[in-house]
Parts: C-alpha cells; structure tokens; sequence
C-alpha cells in the first residue's frame, strides 16, 4: 500500500492504494465516482478519458500513483454547483447523447481540447476525440456539440 | 390547445444524467458485502467434458464457491428454444460457453482461482460451415436432434418456372455476408442479490427484462414472483442485449450465496460472451421482362445458427419474408435455412433478419437494371411495392406503404431528375487523380416493425395521473417495461404522454425499471416500441383522461389506467402457409431508401464513403432529433459493415477478440455528409401515425455502397466487408490479370 494524494475535481483526496492499481480503479472502486466509464480496459476505446494536469489520458492505463501530487478532473468535477459546464449543456441541446456510455469520456476529451484551443476547427475536434469510441451516435452529434460549445466560448 | 409534443425536437429527458456521469450502468454498483465473480470458459469449439475438478480453487483464500452444472437448478435457457446451458454440462458446443462460475470477495481473487480449475476435455470433430453442416455426415452440434438444420422455411408463390420464361433477362448471384459485433460500448455487467422480500434481483442492463425474469426463474426453478429484474443505463444493445448473459449467472450466485455477487466482462469476454449477427450465403435468380418489370425471383438463403439456437429461427423467418425485396414479383420461390455449427450462437442484431437479404437482393436490381440499360432509380420505382400491391408472401399490402416516397424523395435529394417520365441520374465531377473513381449506388430495403407470423405481441403501460388544484394534472407517472437501450424510447414516450395527456413534458414522470414494478412492454427490438408501447401508452393516457373526466375530481386524487395493446389491434399477421409458405407476417413496416456516393482508390482498393442520403419511411416522426441521431448511427453501422468490420473465428476460436483486432468506425470515418431524409406516410395503427426507426437506418447502407463500388470501378462485389484487398483483387480480375 502507498499513499497517494490528489486533487481530485477541486478537493484534496489522501488515499492508500496499491501501486499497481490503475487511476480508474480508484475512481471507480475506491472512490465510486463511476461517471468515468470502462468499455475495454486496454486503451482502445477513451471511455475512461480523464483529466490530469489537463491533458487527457486513458485512466485505465494511467497507473493511479502516477497521479501523485497532480490534478485530476473527471466528469463529475465538471458541472459548477449545478451548473452545467457549456459543453454538457450542448450534448443535451444538440442530441448527441444516445446510450450515454460514451459520453463522459467524449466530454472529458473535448475539454481538454477546448482548454487548450477555445475554437477549433472541424478536423481538431475530430481529432481530438478520434481515440473515442462511439457505437450509437455516429459522432455527427457530437462533433457539432463541441462545436457549439465552442462557439459558446465553452472552456 | 394542442400542445405539439409529438413530432418537436425535445431534449432527450436521459440526457442531464448521462452528461454529468450520474447515469448509473449496472457496473457502477457497489452493495454491502458483495462477491465478485468470474466466468471460466469453454476452452474448446466442441468437446466433451469428462471431468471438472474445482477443489485447489475452492481452496484458494478468499473463494466463497465455484459452481458448476450439478449447481444449476434446471440447467438449461435460451430466448426461443431452451438449448443453451448455464453452466456447460456433459459438453461443449463453442468458445462462448460457460463451464463453471468462481465468486470470490475480490475480482482478482476470482480470476486468479479460475486459473486453478482443471477441466478435461475431450475434444470432438467440429463443423464450423453452415453448408457442410447441412450435409449427411457431419458431426452434429446438438446429437439429440439427429440433424443440424435447425429450420427451413419456403414461400411459393405463383410459378417460378413459368416467370423466368416470360423474362428477357435473368441475373444470378451468390453472396456472402460476415459475422457482424455489435460492439456496445458498454461490456455486460450485472449484479445479483437478494432484496428484502427475499426475492432473486438482478440489476442488469436488458432489452427484455420481463423475458429475462421468465428464463432466471426457470433455471433457478423460483415462481416468476420471486425473480425481479432492475434494468439500470443501458449502454447500447442493437440485438446483443435481448438473449441473456451474464442475468442468469449473477442471480445463481447470489441464490447460492445469499450475498450480492458482482459480474462484469471484459471487452474480450463481452465478445465471446453474447453471439454475433447471422453470416448468411445467398444464391439469388433473378428475372425481368424487357419493360422493365420483375417476373421471377428463386433465392436460397443459408444462416449460420451458431452453437444455439437463440433467435435464429425468427431472425430466418424475417429473412424469408424480405428476401425478395420491397418488391412487386409474381413468381417467387424461397428456401431458407438456418443451421447449428461449433461457432458462436448468433443472435438478434440491428435489422433482425432484415440486414442481410438487400445485400442480395439489391445486388441483384442492380444487375438487372445495367443489363436492361434502365437507370436504377427508374427500375426499382416501376417495380418498389405501393399501396394494395401483392408482397412477395403473397399477402395484400393495405396501406401506409412508403417505399416510393422514400426512393423518390432520396433519388431527389441526390440529384436524380425525372425527365419525361423516366428517372435520370445525375453527372457526377469524377475527382482528376486518374486513380479516383466515384459512384453513385441506390438501394431500396424493407423491415418489420413489431413481432411477426402471428405471434401475439403485447405492450402494457400504467398511466397514474395526481391531481392538483381544480383537478389539474399536477404529475403523469408512466410506469412501462420498456427498456432505453439508448435509442430514446424514454424521450419518445413522454412526448407521446404529454401530447395526449395535453399536460407540459416536465410533468410527466418515467418510470421503465424493476419488472415488480412496471408492466411488460416487450423487447427492445424489432423497432416496436414507437409502435407497441407508444401506442400502449396512448391508450393508457386516454383511458385514464376519460375516467377523469367522468368523476369528481379534485387536489389531492388520482386516477390510474392501465392499457395492454396487441399489435393485431393494428394489423393481424399470420405465420408461414404449411403447404404453399405464404403469410401476412408483419404488424407494419418501415420503408428505406439510401443513396451513397463512395470514392474508390482503383490502385489500393480503398473504398471511401463520401456522402449518404438516408430517407427513412418513419411514418410519423415523433422527435426528429433522434430519428437523425438514429440516422447517423445507422449509417456509420452500416458502413462498417459494408468496409471495415470482419468479425473472424477460424475452425471456432475467436480470432478478433478486442476493439484492436475488430475495427469499428471512428470519428475519421464519418462520411463527409450524411444527409437525413424523413419521409412521413402515416401507419394508422400506430400512435399518431408513427412505425419505427432504429433498425431501417442500418439496413440499406451496405448494398448502396456496394452499388456505388460497381457504379465507380464495374465490379461487383458480392462478399463484405468490400475491405481494400476484396476489391483490389476484383478489379484484377476484371483487367484480366
Ligand atoms: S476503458 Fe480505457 S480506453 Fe477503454
Ligand atoms: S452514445 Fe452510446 S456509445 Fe456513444
């Protein structure tokens, strides 16, 4: 066991951990914010797309103790006291939630996208969440909700 | 004043939930004291077992148990035949089959003592073709049953013979299409326990809850009251949810445990845990008259069943009925079959039957309409099924038949003309790189909408209406077992409540979860539940608005209305003619139209969606949003099926076992344009005119494409996926090298 200490959606978060375990486990199992999804485990899909220190990254291949001293930001730090953040407001106006499964980790990828490039062009956004799988929507939806919030000024 | 919810482009009532990640998938749940499990599969395509030794994994620190076969109550399930077994008994049949069940307080402690279970097998001769299956002599998947053939259903209807005499030209085809992975994004999960009342509840993500609750009672051999099924967030289903899974494991262990007992797959075991689309092998003959006029069609249509038979004799029997074509075709003389082999068990997926036939049959238009030197438009539109036309079981085709709307309508949008009454396609730019080819392709296709061949489909809905000040409706619960498997029907349902019950949409309250609870609605499948339970919930909301009306009503009361609607009240359907095979099969129907533009790389082979225009004979669209959305998703389904996706076992063992081995389209896939087409020609039987919508969008896409290839290169191909290579060897072939 080792500690591990985050900021975690704002808030300071001491745990102990087992060092292999992977940042998603501790989302998930140890911690029960569950909005970060797993669909494969292995990095092939983004389900479990989080943020640490703003980048993106897979959080079922993100060793957790990697995360030490750093911060991380999924879904569920997303919305403002009830809030919505810009870019959960356009998924629901534009219809590009349909299963939902994907969504958070489509959300989570486009906001580090927009953090870093408030107005992206077609091909960015794609680009950005082209390591995303979606099987429902055929990301059309989705691509236009990022554009809106972008639009918005949606960071 | 009419408040005009149906047909308006609501916000999904799902969507606040899914954006903040508070949607709760069966695999966000954690309980008290809970086990967790893990499945040991069949290591063998067909063996026989001839011992289970589990006890150095019972022994392992921290396993609660290991069940095995002699655990299961009545060891045996399965959607339409109970064929399939919980825990493998005696033998094996596929990779996919479940040999035994370790629940451990941890996942890694379950993993790790699965490890140390022995199993001896012996190993026996497999058959892993359909075709050879049906030969005399091969080894047989179920002995018991003395064949493999697990069904064949036939149509004949006027005479074939005599149709092919009066045709000026005949095409012949052979296809073949692939096994297709439904590939939800979600992997199957579930948990297991037992409530406070006692009773064996499974929290499960599930396309028919009350189904499911009828099989787990049967294998744990509980009365139906002591089984109840929550269904959480679904993550996507498109058929892969509608046979059981992991419900029946997960209730067993928390029956054998009395603790709640967690099971979630891996991507890898989600791919060998739930059965695939149908490959089907199709010989089509087909007949036209110099005018231009169909007169004969005699097509063989031969299905993989898998290990089991699951839904394969449904999936076989929509088959037949669509194998012709949306078509008007005197003659027509079908056999099908559908075959047990050592693969996968294959299921329900998105069309149901319906996917598969225009891969031939549109195949075949094609062909028919370059040999008579007639536009393809124009020859489908004198042939394309109206209204009062003979369908090709033979039965009357009354009304709400859209499918020349729907050609119309995307012909239009993709540039045809009508010139002097005949259908004219549009020039199209080719690209300058001499190596870039486009083409234009069309394909008309048809599916059900609603249970077919006299099967009695039901939808119950309970409509509960508390009143407020001046006997206002203050809230509408709608408690309804219709599971949400992301295509919406949540959303559609209220706007169906709030439109008849003329009352805002935030009042309404959905309820869809817990089989103690809400009335059984049926599967979600066969597009129904626009259809079905929209209507059920009409109904229900008008009954419930007239026992209002006829009472003193004030703050403070409530009225309830419970409504069951039986697709017959819409239209009775009747099953295959023993003699003659010709039947009224289905409720309705949906009607769709594609027209794709693809670019074909003649160096490489590389096929290219570019554009898509996609109209859907909806009937009434209830949210047009979601009907796109339903679009967009079909579309890019189906050309993944058409390009990309090869779901590979070799002699069954599973070859493309994760998201990197089966490609399925991303975001750098999405055509350039995919253009959604409505098209509305109403269904009476259906709540304000309304069919359905979710499968028909995937149908026609991978015949428009394969149309487009040949319109662009000349080739025709007749196996998908239409992969770079297929094509670039057609292409060699036709240059005669
Ligand atoms: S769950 Fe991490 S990439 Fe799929
Ligand atoms: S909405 Fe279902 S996977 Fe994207």
């Amino acid at each position: 066991m080792q500690p591990l200490v985050m900021k975690l959606n704002g808030q300071d978060v001491t745990l102990q951990i087992d060092p292999s375990t992977m940042l998603v486990d501790v989302l998930r199992d140890e911690l029960h914010l569950t909005g970060t999804k797993v669909g494969c485990n292995e990095g092939e899909c983004g389900a479990c797309t989080v943020l640490v220190d703003g980048l993106a990254v897979d959080s079922c291949l993100f060793p957790a103790l990697k995360a030490d001293h750093r911060e991380v930001t999924t879904i569920e730090g997303l919305a403002f006291d009830d809030e919505l953040h810009p870019l959960q407001q356009a998924f629901i106006e534009v219809g590009a939630v349909q299963c939902g499964f994907c969504t958070p980790g489509m959300i989570m990828a486009a906001k580090a996208l927009l953090d870093e490039n408030p107005s992206p062009d077609e091909d960015e956004i794609k680009l950005a969440i082209s390591g995303t799988l979606c099987r429902c929507t055929g990301y059309t939806k989705i691509v236009a909700a990022v554009r809106a919030a972008a639009l918005k000024g949606g960071k | 004043m009419p408040m005009g919810y149906v047909g308006k482009r609501i916000a999904r009532v799902d969507s606040p939930d899914k954006v903040t990640g508070k949607s709760i998938f069966p695999a966000d749940l954690y309980f008290d004291g809970m086990l967790h499990a893990k499945v040991l599969w069949s290591e063998y395509p067909h063996a026989r077992i001839l011992g289970i030794d589990a006890s150095a994994a019972r022994a392992y620190p921290g396993v609660v148990a290991v069940l095995t076969a002699e655990d299961v109550p009545v060891n045996e399930y399965g959607i339409n035949i109970m064929d399939q077994r919980v825990l493998a008994q005696d033998k094996v049949r596929s990779v996919g089959d479940p040999v035994a069940l370790v629940i451990a307080e941890s996942e890694r402690t379950a993993g790790a003592a699965r490890r140390l279970i022995v199993v001896e097998y012996q190993e026996l001769p497999g058959v892993f073709d359909p075709r050879e299956a049906m030969a005399p002599g091969a080894p047989l998947v179920h002995e018991e049953k003395g064949t493999n053939v697990l069904k064949h259903f036939f149509v004949r209807k006027g005479d074939v013979a005599a149709g092919f005499a009066q045709a000026d030209v005949i095409v012949e085809g052979y296809y073949h299409t692939p096994h297709q992975e439904h590939a939800y994004l979600q992997p199957e999960a579930g948990v297991g326990l037992i409530d406070e009342q006692g009773r064996v509840t499974v929290y499960v993500a599930a396309q028919w809850p009350h189904d499911d609750v009828h099989q787990i009672a049967h294998a744990l051999n509980l009365p139906e009251t002591q089984v109840r099924e929550c269904v959480t967030a679904i993550g996507g289903a498109f058929g892969g949810r509608e046979d059981i899974s992991l419900q029946i494991l997960v209730a067993l262990g928390a029956y054998k445990t009395r603790r709640p007992v967690k099971l979630v797959y891996t991507r890898e075991e989600s791919i060998r845990g739930h059965g695939k689309r149908h490959p089907f092998f199709m010989r089509h003959r087909t007949g036209a008259t110099r005018d231009g006029l169909l007169v004969a069609a005699e097509i063989e249509l031969i299905s993989d069943a898998g290990a089991y038979a699951s839904t394969s004799i449904p999936v076989l029997a929509n088959a037949t009925s669509f194998a012709a074509g949306p078509y008007q075709i005197p003659n027509v003389s079908i056999d099908t079959y559908t075959v047990y082999t050592n693969n996968l068990v294959t299921m329900a997926m998105r069309g149901f039957g319906s996917t598969q036939p225009p891969i031939g049959y549109e195949s075949q238009m094609d062909k028919l309409a370059e040999r008579l030197g007639l536009d393809p438009v124009e020859f489908r539109a004198r042939n394309v099924l109206v209204n009062g036309s003979i369908a090709p079981t033979g039965c009357v085709m009354e009304h709400g038949v859209g499918m020349k709307e729907a050609l119309e309508r995307a012909a239009q949008a993709a540039g045809w003309q009508r010139k002097s009454s005949t259908w004219t396609r549009p020039q199209i730019a080719q690209p300058k790189e001499p190596n870039k080819r486009l083409g234009l392709g069309v394909a008309c296709s048809w599916k059900n909408v609603g249970y077919s061949f006299g099967f009695d489909d039901k939808a119950g809905a309970r409509v509960e209406l508390y009143l407020g000040r001046g006997g206002a409706i203050e809230r509408a619960v709608v408690k309804i077992g219709a599971s949400d498997v992301g295509q919406g029907v949540e959303t559609a349902l209220a706007q169906i409540a709030a439109e008849t019950l003329q009352v805002p949409i935030d009042r309404i309250e959905m309820m869809l979860s817990d089989t103690a609870v809400v009335p059984n609605a049926g599967s979600s499948s066969a597009s129904r539940h626009v259809f079905m339970s929209g209507s059920a919930v009409q109904r229900a909301c008008q009954e419930a608005l007239g026992r209002l009306g006829g009472q003193e009503a004030g703050a403070g009361q409530s009225v309830v209305a419970e409504y069951i609607f039986r697709g017959r009240e819409a239209h009775p359907t009747t099953n295959f003619d023993p003699v003659t095979g010709l039947c009224d099969p289905h409720i309705s129907y949906g009607y769709v139209a594609d027209v794709a533009l693809v670019q074909v790389d003649t160096e490489t082979g590389q096929a290219e969606l570019v554009k898509m225009w996609a109209a859907q004979d909806v009937g009434r669209a209830i949210n047009p949003t979601m009907i796109e959305g339903q679009v967009d998703g079909g579309v890019l389904m189906g050309q993944g099926y058409a390009l990309l996706e090869e779901w590979i076992q070799e002699r069954g063992y599973i070859k493309t076992r994760n998201f990197t081995e089966y490609l399925i389209p991303t975001v750098l896939d999405v055509p350039k344009e995919i253009v959604p087409i409505i098209v509305e020609v109403p269904d009476h039987g259906g709540p304000f005119g309304a069919k359905g919508v979710g499968e028909m969008t995937t149908i026609g896409v991978a015949p428009a494409i394969l149309n487009a290839i040949h319109d662009a290169t000349g080739v025709w191909i007749e196996e998908l996926p239409a992969s770079a290579e297929r094509i670039h060897q057609a292409l060699k072939k036709k240059a005669g090298k």
